[in-house]
């Protein structure tokens, strides 16, 4: 009703113009001069030619695209005014050409480019309607014929103009032009994929793929165009400020298609390769709707390792977007190495780990993340083959633990190691394995040795260690059977539990490296053996006090020595149970 | 043959129209545009919400069910998880990997298993329990956690105005 009402107000002001002119010339060509000459008519006039290319264009979007739909015509205000704000930027660098021919002209480019954009939102509307009419193909069609056309006019314009004339503002036409070309060939391409899609009896799989391709061509040559347009203009002009906005937009799709043609190749790829095609029986067995589409699965299916069933077309375009299970959210790209075992959805009990590791890591398996799931075959576990550790990992190595979380170590019998990375576990069984797949999950890369180094070096150290202990416990043990009969000097048996028992409960205290604490029990047992011509009293009553604690028994030495048989029962029964805890603790 | 996204969304229509679940009403605008639905849900029994029957607007992306749709309610709402425009923010409505307020799991996220029915079951338990963690009116939130009569006041006259009952 307003828009009515303006172009009627409009109108009657042209009317007037012009009677005013003609009243007062008489004459045709004086009026012409008369209201090209008087400023408030020329305006009138430039208003009332507004209006027209408005009416023109409501009158060409009535009849190729009908009654528009609430986001085609947000979308057409959207783009609109940056449209607008550009060709007012444009002006500013080609202001010495300005004149109202000038303006006409970025005004029908602006006219064509809406055209662009509808012909482009309502192509795509295609996929969202069931009912897709003749007149919209007729409609789609003309409009497509006639935009190329019209393009490759202004083109050619543009050409011709520029090799005469020399480089003007036809440059920028020419490559706006251009432009709008690609969009329409890309529309048409669009246009056509639907087309085939919506006539054939079947689900149409690869359309998504050719889609894809048509996007990234299509963007190249649109990056490729803004990249020569700027060259162009910033050796002719100035900086184009107002190709920035669109140029950058361009690149930004261009990179978005690039990506997503690499994730649906990796897609296609691992559907391919790592996920086996279900069986009928398995859909028989399953629901049989593949979740994704709500549709029935007959062919073409693919089984994840988690047992759940999709369309190998849906599975593929969810794969684009993301590597997981759609229905229970497994990471699928956790365990590529292995697809023909059982799912681990099913998995038993891990096997139990090489004792030797336990006390490390009480707190928590730190092999969770290491062992792929799907790689539990009912083998028994191999008997620590940490020399393969390296070969598991696929991914990046592990990560040295941080001090934070450390798990809590109960019982340490030896220094310990402040990084100490938790040795991956080796797969159970290299039979099922190709030589290609286990130079794969091996990998020659840098990290990859580093990690296996790495690991070597830890088992080095856990031997290390155990040597240590094995020494010290075996000290321990010669002493027990020494000390009775030999009474050696007071000092060197209580010497060997005062160094060594605190060094039980708390390491971080003794020296870092196994080397020293090797070192340690050696230092002891030549003390201990000189000890035999000491009276045997003194050294009983270091144990004096079975019942006190370890940091009593040193205060013991002083204490009167009375009972000699008595205690001597009580220590022994003491190192039994000792050598029993240091036994069961190993 | 017609788009997957399209085809789904037949589907679902077709289920939602055969069994549908109980204070839910959901379907297309119109039925040559199959992406935008308009939906009606009545207030949970219990709540303060109840007796109300709240229009709402799902608007699905191209790439349906990859993605999710937007939820909008047209009536006027007031409700810690509804933006002050309609919007709805729950997590299910998110796809995984964007995380307006940075604190859901992915597992709670939009995945192609849900569904208009899920969707609107969820909104259903919102109004019934509104998250106060995540602010999508901050000054519902508060009002709920500190001034529940006054939110239950508010709730009421929100009731009766979709109603169409003076208030």
């Amino acid at each position: 009703m307003r828009s009515l009402s303006i172009s009627l107000l409009s109108l009657t002001l042209t009317l007037l113009v012009i009677a005013n002119a003609y009243y007062q010339k008489k004459q045709f060509y004086p009026s012409v001069v008369y209201i090209t000459k008087s400023n408030p008519s020329m305006a009138v006039i430039y208003i009332q030619a507004f209006i027209c290319v408005w009416i023109t264009g409501k009158i060409m979007r009535k009849i190729f695209f009908g009654q528009l739909r609430t986001t085609e015509f947000e979308h057409l205000m959207e783009r609109s005014w940056y449209a607008v704000t550009e060709t007012c930027l444009a002006f500013t660098v080609f202001r010495d050409d300005f004149n109202p021919k000038f303006v006409a002209v970025f005004t029908l480019l602006l006219f064509l480019k809406s055209f662009h954009w509808l012909a482009e939102d309502r192509v795509d509307y295609m996929e969202r309607s069931p009912v897709i009419s003749w007149l919209f193909h007729i409609r789609v069609l003309s409009l497509l014929l006639l935009l190329g056309s019209l393009d490759l006019h202004f083109i050619q314009h543009a050409y011709q103009s520029t090799v005469s004339k020399g480089a003007s503002v036809q440059l920028v036409f020419g490559f706006e032009y251009a432009i709008l070309l690609t969009v329409v060939i890309n529309i048409a391409i669009k246009y056509g994929l639907h087309s085939v899609d919506l006539n054939s009896e079947t689900p149409w799989d690869n359309k998504a793929v050719f889609l894809l391709y048509t996007e990234l061509v299509m963007g190249l040559i649109k990056v490729i165009l803004y990249f020569a347009f700027v060259a162009i203009m910033v050796r002719i002009y100035t900086l184009p400020l107002f190709a920035f906005r669109p140029m950058y937009y361009t690149i930004r799709n261009f990179k978005k298609a690039f990506s997503d043609v690499i994730l649906s190749r990796r897609a296609i790829h691992n559907m391919n390769t790592l996920y086996p095609d279900a069986t009928p029986e398995e859909l028989q067995a399953a629901d049989n709707v593949c979740i994704i589409c709500r549709e029935e699965m007959t062919t073409a299916s693919k089984k994840l390792p988690c047992n759940h069933i999709f369309h190998t077309a849906c599975l593929r375009s969810w794969f684009q977007r993301q590597q997981t299970c759609p229905t229970c959210r497994l990471n699928i790209l956790r365990n590529p190495t292995n697809n023909n075992t059982r799912p681990a959805a099913a998995a038993p009990p891990r096997p139990p780990q090489p004792p030797f590791m336990n006390p490390f890591f009480a707190g928590q398996n730190p092999f969770q993340m290491f062992q792929p799931p799907n790689m539990d075959n009912h083998q028994p576990p191999p008997q620590a083959r940490p020399a393969e550790g390296g070969a598991d990992q696929t991914g990046p190595p592990p990560q040295p633990p941080t001090g934070a979380n450390l798990p809590p170590f109960v019982f340490p019998p030896f220094p310990f190691v402040p990084f100490l990375p938790p040795p991956p576990m080796p797969p159970q069984n290299f039979a099922s394995l190709s030589t290609e797949e286990l130079q794969r999950m091996e990998g020659n890369e840098r990290e990859n040795v580093e990690a296996r180094i790495q690991c070597l070096r830890n088992i080095q150290m856990l031997l290390d260690a155990a040597v240590v202990m094995m020494q010290q416990y075996s000290t321990t043990v010669l002493l027990s059977n020494q000390v009775p009969p030999m009474a050696p000097n007071a000092t060197p048996p209580p010497n060997v539990f005062q160094t060594n028992n605190p060094s039980w409960n708390n390491p971080p205290n003794q020296s870092d490296t196994p080397k020293v604490a090797k070192v340690a029990p050696t230092t002891n047992a030549p003390q201990a053996s000189p000890s035999t011509e000491t009276p045997e009293s003194s050294v009983e009553s270091s144990f004096d006090k079975p019942t006190t604690s370890k940091e009593g028994m040193s205060q013991d030495l002083s204490q009167d020595p009375s009972q000699v048989s008595q205690e001597e029962v009580i220590r022994r029964r003491r190192l039994q149970k000792f050598e029993q805890q240091t036994v069961e603790t190993e | 043959m017609a788009g997957s996204a399209l085809r789904r969304l037949m589907a679902e229509y077709k289920q939602l129209t055969l069994n549908p679940p109980e204070g839910i009403i959901a379907g297309p605008i119109n039925e040559e545009n199959f992406f935008e639905w308009e939906a009606l849900i009545t207030g949970p029994e219990g709540t303060c919400f109840e007796g109300g029957v709240f229009p709402a607007k799902l608007v699905f992306p191209a790439d349906y069910p990859l993605s999710p749709p937007k939820m909008q309610f047209t009536c006027e709402m007031f409700h810690p998880n509804i933006y002050s425009d309609g919007r709805v923010c729950i997590s299910i409505l998110h796809a995984p990997g964007d995380d307006p307020m940075g604190y859901e799991s992915s597992a709670e996220r939009w995945s192609p298993v849900q569904s208009v029915e899920k969707i609107l079951l969820s909104v259903v338990s919102m109004l019934a329990e509104p998250n106060d963690e995540s602010g999508a009116n901050v000054d519902a939130a508060k009002m709920w956690r500190e001034h529940r009569d006054e939110f239950n006041r508010i709730a009421e006259k929100i009731v009766r105005r979709t109603l169409g009952i003076p208030t």
